[in-house]
């Protein structure tokens, strides 16, 4: 039997993470954009800026449009929160240090990522509103897309490891992390990353060309939100590839667990970073793409991982 | 094997779940509604198989009924006259059929819950039961499951090739028509 944290610590802990989290990829995403576009810095306004946006989203009148399905409008963003706490929970900071360790880590984060596609579909689909839905279907056809290359990408990790584990996934990487290892896997996985946050280059379904797509209709709590999930999911991903490629808490000098954290904030940093740098794709492109060059790659990825087992 | 009160609960909580979502799926007057109905109550059995110690089973059943169920939504969608499935309409047809197919589809599983003899010994771990599963889906079974697997490549890539835009019919753009159903009747062009 793997060892399972109790409810209260795995509240507070994940609870913990993904709120500071949250509010670091605000700050980094006005950092960054500052950065990128020489705009003066200025510490203070940074800082403060999430919290006064939230606020303004909070005390904001609530409009809802005509017939929606409220249930599943209400749903989506607690359901895309959820899975982002999900696949947080199974990061591990030390060989001991983890909210929950499955044996099947490496299935039950996959499910969390496929789950993603019904909050965001059920986000927009749910206001009954045109772009919203149009934001929808393009997320549908992005997911089902990165789907393949993304479980083939975290699938040759699990090979070193000989265990679907996280735990036993990170602990591999003690002489040659996966980075190093699998070059291939890491570029795809962050590619995936920035799809399943619908991020930057990859923000196809809350385009501005839709209005915002999904969330055109959103307003008030419902928006803060779903903008909340989203950026706890991202801290979610940025937290696995430092898990899954970067070697997790293996480092020289430092304590396993402050590893982790560098990691991690080297990963949110280039998801953030990249939509600030890099213009936003087409969807026909990126499908196109995503069939025909990154599951060709990631089947590579998997075949000479496998191969260098031998 | 995983035991304690926690589980119980969790098992009732999954399996009145499940049950309730599967007869909304049949109540609802949208597609995209019985869908996401239809999704909530697989994950319910996922999480029962979970709690019978087949971990991997129940992940990759409700990892692959995301995808699933998502792509089934549009399809219908996609194919009804229905503009995004927002529309009300009849999710039954054919009550009298389905009623008796539904009633002797439950005495006979229920006939086997009830007078079934089954093996009283304590599942493996997870991850041993993992490594039994993919024993056996490369080994003994590995015959069917290619077969199985190939077939469905196979018709996959059918079903694109008809589907695309150099279709069955000739080049989508220069309007493909399906032929008439009798050899003689001439097309009106």
């Amino acid at each position: 039997m793997r060892p399972y944290v109790g409810a209260e610590l795995a509240i507070l802990a994940i609870g913990g993470t993904l709120i500071v989290g949250v509010y670091l990829v605000a700050v980094l995403d006005r950092l960054l954009g500052a950065v990128v576009a020489g705009a003066p810095i200025r510490p203070f306004a940074l800082v403060v800026d999430p919290a006064r946006s939230a606020a303004q989203l909070l005390v904001q009148q609530r409009r809802t449009t005509e017939r929606p399905d409220a249930p599943g409008w209400a749903f989506a963003p607690a359901l895309f929160f959820g899975l982002g706490a999900l696949a947080l929970a199974m990061v591990p900071l030390g060989p001991n240090l983890v909210v929950a360790d499955p044996a099947t880590g490496f299935v039950v984060f996959s499910a969390a990522i496929a789950f993603v596609m019904i909050a965001v579909f059920l986000h927009g689909w749910s206001p009954n509103s045109p772009f919203a839905l149009h934001g929808a279907y393009r997320y549908g056809a992005a997911a089902l897309s990165f789907q393949i290359p993304f479980l083939l990408a975290m699938l040759a990790t699990a090979l070193p490891a000989q265990s679907l584990s996280i735990v036993d996934i990170v602990r591999a990487q003690e002489t040659l992390w996966n980075v190093v290892r699998e070059p291939l896997g890491l570029p795809i996985y962050l590619i995936v990353g920035v799809g399943v946050s619908f991020w930057g280059p990859l923000n196809l379904s809350d385009a501005s060309d839709l209005a915002e797509g999904t969330s055109v209709e959103d307003s008030g709590i419902g928006r803060l939100l779903w903008k909340v999930a989203r950026a706890g999911m991202l801290v979610a991903v940025a937290a696995m590839g430092a898990a899954g490629f970067l070697g997790g808490w293996w480092g020289p000098l430092l304590p396993g667990p402050v590893w982790v954290l560098v990691k991690t904030l080297v990963l949110l940093v280039m998801l953030i970073a990249s939509g600030h740098l890099l213009a936003r794709v087409r969807i026909e492109s990126f499908v196109l793409v995503a069939w025909a060059i990154l599951i060709p790659l990631a089947l590579l990825n998997v075949f000479v991982s496998g191969a260098t087992l031998l | 094997m995983i035991a304690g009160p926690i589980v119980d609960v969790a098992f009732w909580l999954f399996a009145i779940g499940s049950v309730v979502a599967g007869y909304r799926v049949f109540r609802t007057d949208s597609m995209v509604r019985a869908a996401f109905y239809l999704l909530a109550s697989f994950t319910g059995v996922g999480g029962i198989l979970v709690l019978l110690g087949a971990e991997f089973l129940g992940m990759v059943l409700i990892l692959m009924m995301a995808g699933e169920m998502l792509v089934m939504a549009i399809v219908m969608v996609m194919f009804m006259m229905n503009p995004a499935g927002l529309n009300p309409m009849v999710m039954v047809h054919q009550n009298r059929i389905a009623a008796g197919a539904g009633i002797v589809a439950f005495v006979a599983l229920a006939g086997v819950g009830l007078v079934g003899q089954f093996p009283d010994r304590p599942a493996p771990e997870p991850a041993a039961a993992t490594a039994q599963l993919g024993t056996e889906l490369l080994g003994d079974s590995m015959l069917v499951f290619q077969t199985a697997g190939v077939a469905l490549l196979s018709t996959m890539i059918g079903a694109i090739a008809i589907a695309g835009r150099r279709g069955r019919y000739g080049v989508a753009e220069d309007g493909s028509v399906e032929p008439p159903l009798q050899p003689d009747e001439e097309r009106a062009r």
